[in-house]
């Protein structure tokens, strides 16, 4: 059998909008992946680290107040000055379609808003680490 | 919401049925209600006309003939100035009131230039760092008139407040003559947005701090907002949940005064709450009527209040954002205009109608617009404001808001078992009702108990919906950084000798212990442009915590 997935789940910046954070946390954990949960209040620096420090595989953010476009930027850039660039980044919460292109350009491989079922995104996290 | 995408759990029809037959807080519902009901034999006892005891009916004879609710849409978006005109485009579009968002790190007590600010600058809410924001915030509002809510994580509240007093000292308006409301509500802080930032001892101090201040200089302010009612709900509660948690928090925040030594008719008299409009007329309707009569009847047998005033239970409300949903984003303009209704319906004293795109984006100018447009729809055209408690006497009306009422008692008798709110808050109990009352309402959804258009019922592919008529709310580019560059410009040109003054009196002040109001010295502070930062980081490591609450700064004074 391979590698346990092992994916951090982190919400950026101030917002304190946790549940859908802890509902994508305890359905990765439910398909028997590896879950950090970092919780609220993190800067992209902290995420970068943990995911470092921890050899994740996958990081998940979640954004319910509008900072997504102005943080996710912020963190692929120092992910690239950490040498972290092999790992994908997926995004849930409170984003309009109009933002969804431009979060895929900057680097985000999967955006999951509102019905995305918990099983589209376990199945997308198997399938996008299992590349 | 995880349901998109499955099928609907229900189809309309033909000869299709009322689903369900209890109310959204799941009371029982008979299939109609006659005299008896009603409870007509102690009607002067337990209900009395509008503006008697125990004002089940309404705090006054006339209501909305004296004076229509408050409209009071909030804003904060982008910097000071750019909030500054979007409030006057309120003004001139009927917003009889002003209510104040921050943005997340002023709430949290941080500047615009802490890291864990970075993207969150006049995003969710205006930056307040310094008095010279508030400043630009009011520019050409005239404070001696209009009436300000300014919304707050409790803790950072006297420093917004002392701002606000500031500018009005600068321009020479009496702060005896501010009109408004500060968010006061340690408790919602803790539990609703950060439990480290807003440590509930200094909350509940600064809660006493806030009511002694106002009480004694600025008799037309509410200093004491308890803003449970409505975050607890829409985090999960259900209505007499919302008033059993409300009148309980309440009483832990007036039991804090009084041992003090502080009066209670002088606690009492500005309270205020801020309580939820739900989806259910009828049952929200009987929940304000409850918890009327509750408030009064707590506060004359209970505490031995006199004045009228602190008998009067006064309230803001605001839409349930939790009942509105993304997809088919119009529906939510009907939502509204029935929970504005209700709220009109049940005696609210300000009411704000949560935009239709609240729950895909920030609010746009048109749904602004919109929301106004159904006050004034409610007060103008339907009809609904014209008589005092128009669903007073209702068989059925009358029978539900004893029902929520002997709820709430039996929720509040469980509260007091488990020694009070702040214990049954420690011990888990509280996140544990709010938890369990999410997950019934999901299931509720899942297995059809409950039917919510465009959810589990009558839905529509996603590629089919609704596109926003007016688009998604852009942030303004540069603010962040226009902000940024304001905060250090202002650090750079104080006179920092007084700030550094303002501040080790402050340090004196909080050293002096839990009765010696800090208000004062905060005003002191603000007034010397300290910012808010150093003002809540002095006082959080003359405590003993760190600098900000998560520590990521550390003082840049020693």
């Amino acid at each position: 059998m391979s590698k346990r997935i092992k994916a951090v789940i982190s919400k950026l910046g101030l917002d304190s909008h946790e549940r859908g954070a802890k509902l994508v946390a305890s359905a990765l954990k439910d398909a028997g992946m590896e879950v950090v949960y970092l919780g609220s209040f993190q800067i992209p620096e902290n995420v970068v680290k943990t995911a470092i420090q921890e050899d994740a595989d996958i990081i998940g953010l979640s954004c319910h107040s509008g900072e997504h476009l102005t943080l996710v930027p912020i963190l692929f850039e120092i992910m690239k000055e950490k040498g972290l660039k092999n790992i994908p980044v997926i995004i849930g919460g409170v984003i309009p379609k109009e933002n969804v292109e431009e979060l895929k350009r900057l680097g985000i491989s999967g955006v999951f808003t509102y019905g995305t079922t918990m099983d589209q995104v376990v199945e997308f996290v198997e399938n996008i680490c299992s590349k | 919401m995880e349901l998109m995408g499955k099928k609907d759990v229900a189809e309309p029809g033909y000869r299709e049925k009322v689903r369900r037959t209890k109310s959204w807080s799941a009371i029982d519902l008979k299939e109609t209600y006659s005299p008896g009901d009603a409870d007509e034999d102690n009607y002067k006892k337990n209900i009395g006309d509008p503006g008697q005891y125990p004002f089940t009916r309404g705090i006054y004879p006339n209501m909305y003939r004296g004076k229509l609710w408050t409209r009071r849409q909030p804003w904060g978006f982008g910097t000071p100035e750019d909030t500054n005109k979007q409030m006057k485009y309120l003004i001139s579009h009927g917003n009889t009131g002003l209510m104040v968002f921050r943005d997340q790190p002023t709430m949290h007590g941080l500047d615009s230039d802490h890291p864990l600010a970075r993207g969150e600058v006049g995003v969710s809410g205006v930056p307040l760092v310094s008095m010279d924001d508030m400043e630009d915030l009011f520019d050409d509002i005239p404070l001696d008139e209009i009436s300000s809510t300014l919304l707050c994580a409790s803790v950072v509240s006297p420093v917004i407040l002392a701002q606000y007093i500031a500018v009005a000292k600068k321009r020479g308006i009496s702060m005896s003559k501010l009109r408004g409301t500060i968010s006061n509500d340690p408790i919602m802080s803790h539990v609703c947005y950060s439990d480290v930032a807003n440590p509930p001892k200094l909350g509940v101090k600064i809660w006493g701090d806030l009511v002694e201040y106002c009480g004694e200089n600025m008799p037309l302010w509410h200093a004491a907002y308890v803003s449970s009612c409505y975050n607890m709900r829409d985090y999960g509660l259900d209505a007499p949940e919302e008033v059993a948690f409300g009148l309980k928090i309440a009483a832990t925040f007036i039991d804090g005064c009084l041992e003090r030594g502080m009066d209670i008719d002088n606690v009492a008299r500005r309270m205020s709450f801020y309580c939820a409009a739900g989806i259910d007329i009828f049952e929200e309707v009987a929940k304000y009527r409850a918890m009327r009569r509750m408030w009064a009847k707590m506060l004359k047998e209970k505490y031995g209040a006199k004045d009228k005033g602190s008998l009067q239970f006064k309230f803001a409300v605001q839409c349930a954002g939790h009942s509105l949903i993304p997809q088919q984003p119009l529906n939510n303009i009907a939502r509204t205009s029935f929970e504005t209704l209700a709220a009109v319906l049940g005696g609210a004293q300000s009411i704000f109608t949560t935009t239709f795109v609240e729950p895909v984006c920030l609010p746009t100018k048109d749904a602004q617009r919109t929301s106004l447009a159904i006050q004034g729809i409610v007060a103008h055209e339907t009809g609904a404001a014209a008589v005092a408690d128009p669903l007073g006497g209702s068989y059925y009306v009358e029978q539900l808001t004893n029902a929520v009422e002997e709820k709430a008692t039996g929720i509040m008798e469980q509260i007091d078992k488990l020694g009070g709110f702040i214990s049954a808050l420690e011990g888990g109990w509280v996140q544990k009702v709010i938890d369990e009352g999410n997950q019934r309402y999901q299931k509720e959804i899942e297995n059809g108990d409950r039917l919510i258009v465009g959810l589990n019922y009558m839905s529509i592919p996603p590629e089919e919906d609704t596109v926003l008529p007016g688009g998604v709310l852009e942030i303004p580019p540069g603010t962040e950084e226009r902000q940024i560059e304001r905060v250090k410009r202002l650090k750079a040109n104080r006179n920092i000798n007084l700030v550094k003054a303002s501040l080790k009196e402050l340090t004196q002040g909080v050293a002096m212990g839990e009765n010696e109001n800090l208000m004062p010295y905060i005003l002191r502070a603000v007034e010397s442009k300290s910012t808010v930062e150093e003002i809540m980081g002095t006082i959080r490591t003359t405590l003993g915590m760190s600098w900000d609450p998560w520590g990521y700064r550390n003082s840049p004074f020693v």
